[in-house]
């Protein structure tokens, strides 16, 4: 009996001095996907507990207090704990810290816990459970119509939900895809039909969820983000209601499409046009004026028009380029266009508004309008014909018109015409030299100069022969004398006044070399003169003969021979003493 | 013998040059331009030319719609004949045919009073008028030489320095109109659309685009490139395949 009490007393004391608070986790390894269960168990009635921070960790359950206490064969036994459920948030070494409790005045803790958390472990299938699972019957899938198209060629993606055995509550979306690089346009789908298709080489049932277009803008690899849903779905179970119908269990799952891939095209370099804006399809294009002949204020509409399919939403139409004596305005952008799963169809169209300035014709150049054929690979240019806009009145476009007060009268002029050619015209030799630089401007122009002082010595030339009196009687004479002479042989048939002429000759020859006057004329002075200026005697008589018989010729009959031999004679006379004085 | 066959040859020349003319003016009655215009450009082609041939030449071309080629032979008019009224006239209405609007930035300052001045006659007239004013001032002077009246000699001896004055300026006047017709190079853009870019490289960003029948101005050839300036001021390059020059 005192052994029991010693030894109970021991026990006692060992209860009371060992007081006893740790933290328990129900592992420390687990999958991401489990949970965790900790419990900070103590065999006193701690206060104050406070919790570690769980980093890492989510909370799911918890903190639960519970507290036991017994009495077994005598003995008391006292148990507190706190209970948590955990769930990872995060793979990797993670640790539990200390809790902290305060008994008597005195801090207790708990000693930190290491978890591993590892990937996420499959989870055993419960072997009763006969539950469908959703992972086997539910995929969603998207089917792209072209994985390798040209830019601008339209492909689809049909997103469908297949399932097989299961019910669906509703989704919701989580993940809508970004068509990065791509023209997209969704088509609405009023109402989810169901409808049966092979998937998978089974049965399945499907519902086609969105449809949607897409144009490429850009060549190369172009990535699809995939498209994710939360899927409620019902699962049926092997139990059964009271009525013998399935029990449903609600569940959600989580879907996606993976991304896809698009290698998209250029479009050819070769024969590409110049004004090609980006057009692929198949167009029609077409230029329409309203009206082409007009009065002056009226309007006319210009409109340029694309039919077809292709991207209509995505080049932009011609400009007409009309001359700047039509005013032309901003276009009004039409656009009629569809898009049904196969593509944009319709028309677009620009409409300009055109108002005249000024009377005439003027031409607007043919359009071109280019695109991508699809079908055939290549590129296609359409051309609008060539529009002749006629205006019929108006002003000219130089007519500074004012409106004037009289009216009835038809007034004429003040008003520019084209004018008609010239019928009438000079040619020159187009690479004839200009006049200007050549030498013949510059001759011109220095020759006034140059004859300047020609003229100022000419006149000094002049002045000194007028001065010069005794000379210019002798020249004059000498004159004379070569007149009659030369009249003399004009006579030579006429026997006077051929004599009368060779006379005056042989008379005006002596003024001129004897240096005297008619009045000092005798026979006798001439001789006396010529021999003094040591003339020949032989042919002064000769001379004098001649003159004499000159006197008498003029009278007696002669013969045209002696005038003639009277002719040479006188001249050969005067040759002579010419040489000799 | 031989220049016998050269004035045979030129006067054949002339003859048919003439006649070519003449079967143009038909052809342009009877409405039948482009035929028209074949024959006036026969005519060119003999190395003949006139402002009037020019002006035909142009309104053929602007009854043919072509309004590049028109403004282009007007332009040749009227560099031969400045002042030749129909071709003003007349260029006029093929300029509204043209797609691009430039305005006319008119010039001002010292420079364009002095040219206001020069350009009332083509160089070539000042020349004959220098030629005109030496042989006045020659005669001036022989008139000065030779009178024997002291008022007479004075108011001929005052006039042959008035006239010197008026030559000096004629000449001048023909030299600074010479180089004004060296230096301005008056182009037509003949190209359907011609991108004018800021460099004269084709990766160069394209500042603006032109139509046929604008009319420009050419400073300098780089490669395959001129220099441009629009009647309002702005500038450019161009491919020289685009534009025709019009003295050339």
């Amino acid at each position: 009996m005192k052994r029991y009490l010693i030894l109970f007393l021991l026990c006692f004391q060992g209860l009371l001095a060992q007081v006893q608070f740790e933290a328990k986790v129900s592992k420390t390894t687990l999958g991401l996907n489990e949970r965790l269960r900790v419990d900070f168990v103590m065999n006193i009635d701690g206060d104050n507990f406070v919790q570690p921070s769980f980093d890492g960790f989510r909370i799911i359950a918890g903190p639960s207090q519970q507290v036991s206490q017994s009495w077994i064969n005598g003995k008391t036994s006292f148990e507190k704990s706190y209970s948590y459920f955990l769930l990872p948030n995060q793979k990797g070494n993670l640790v539990i810290k200390q809790a902290m409790i305060e008994y008597n005045g005195q801090i207790y803790k708990t000693q930190p816990i290491r978890i591993n958390v590892t990937a996420a472990t499959e989870q055993p299938r419960d072997p009763n459970d006969s539950q469908v699972s959703a992972d086997d019957n539910l995929y969603l899938v998207a089917d792209i119509s072209n994985t390798n198209p040209y830019i601008n060629q339209p492909i689809t993606v049909v997103y469908k939900l297949y399932f097989n055995n299961i019910g669906i509550r509703g989704f919701e979306k989580v993940n809508d895809p970004k068509y990065n690089d791509f023209w997209n346009q969704n088509i609405d789908i009023p109402k989810l039909v169901p409808e049966e298709g092979m998937f998978k080489g089974e049965q399945y049932r499907y519902v086609v969820l969105r449809k949607t277009v897409l144009y490429p803008q850009k060549s190369g690899k172009l990535v699809i983000e995939p498209l994710s849903l939360d899927i409620g779905v019902q699962l049926p179970t092997n139990r059964r209601n009271m009525f013998g119908e399935v029990i449903l269990v609600d569940d959600n799952k989580r879907v996606s499409a993976g991304a896809k891939t698009i290698n998209v095209k250029p479009l050819p370099e070769a024969g590409k046009p110049v004004d090609f804006t980006g057009a692929v399809g198949t167009f029609d294009f077409k230029a329409i004026p309203s009206k082409t002949t007009l009065k002056n204020g009226e309007s006319l509409d210009l409109v340029l028009s694309v039919a077809g399919t292709g991207n209509l939403k995505l080049f932009t139409l011609p400009k007409p380029e009309v001359p700047n004596a039509l005013e032309m305005y901003d276009p009004v952008h039409d656009e009629k266009v569809t898009t049904p799963l196969s593509g944009m169809t319709g028309k677009i169209s620009d409409s300009y508004t055109i108002i005249p300035q000024y009377k005439g014709d003027y031409i607007i150049k043919p359009m071109h309008f280019s695109y991508f054929d699809l079908a055939t690979g290549t590129y296609k240019t359409i051309s609008s014909k060539e529009i002749k806009i006629s205006v019929l009145d108006g002003p000219t476009q130089t007519a500074t018109a004012t409106a004037t007060a009289s009216t009835g009268k038809n007034k004429i002029g003040g008003v520019e015409q084209f004018q008609y050619i010239d019928l009438r015209t000079k040619l020159t030799a187009s690479n004839e030299p200009a006049f200007f630089g050549s030498n013949k401007f510059y001759g011109l122009l220095l020759l006034p100069f140059l004859l300047l002082p020609i003229i100022v010595l000419f006149k000094k030339k002049k002045e000194a022969i007028d001065s010069d009196v005794f000379g210019n009687r002798i020249k004059m004479n000498n004159r004379l004398a070569k007149k009659y002479l030369s009249e003399a042989k004009k006579q030579i048939n006429n026997k006077e006044p051929f004599y009368v002429a060779l006379e005056k000759a042989m008379h005006n020859f002596l003024k001129a070399k004897l240096h005297i006057e008619t009045s000092e004329m005798s026979k006798d002075n001439i001789r006396e003169l010529l021999l003094s200026k040591k003339a020949n005697p032989e042919a002064v008589n000769d001379f004098i003969a001649l003159t004499e018989n000159c006197e008498i010729a003029r009278y007696a009959p002669s013969s045209s021979a002696t005038i003639q031999h009277d002719f040479d004679k006188a001249v050969l006379i005067i040759s002579e003493l010419e040489k000799q004085i | 013998m031989k220049n016998v066959f050269y004035i045979l040859l030129l006067i054949s020349q002339v003859f048919y040059a003439q006649t070519g003319f003449e079967e143009g003016n038909n052809l342009y009655q009877n409405a039948k331009y482009a035929e028209a215009a074949k024959a006036y450009e026969s005519v060119l082609e003999a190395k003949k030319q006139s402002a009037e041939l020019y002006f035909n030449l142009g309104n053929c071309y602007y009854k043919l719609h072509q309004t590049a080629p028109a403004i282009y032979n007007y332009e040749k008019a009227l560099v031969l004949d400045p002042t030749n009224k129909e071709a003003l006239n007349n260029i006029k209405f093929a300029q509204k045919q043209t797609i691009d609007e430039i305005k006319v930035v008119p010039k001002v300052g010292f420079a364009k009073l002095l040219r206001d001045f020069t350009g009332i006659y083509p160089f070539e007239t000042w020349a004959w008028i220098s030629i005109g004013l030496a042989f006045l001032f020659l005669s001036f002077f022989v008139a000065y030489y030779f009178y024997q009246t002291v008022t007479i000699k004075r108011i001929f001896f005052f006039g042959m320095f008035v006239i010197l004055l008026l030559l000096v300026m004629s000449i001048s006047a023909a030299f600074f109109e010479k180089s004004h017709f060296d230096n301005e190079r008056p182009a037509i853009v003949f190209a359907e659309s011609a991108d004018v870019r800021s460099e004269p490289q084709n990766a160069s960003a394209a500042i603006f685009v032109l139509h046929p029948g604008t009319k420009v101005y050419v400073f300098e050839t780089v490669g395959n490139w001129k220099k441009i300036e629009l009647t309002d001021g702005t500038e450019g390059w161009i491919d020289k395949q685009a534009i025709k020059e019009v003295k050339d």
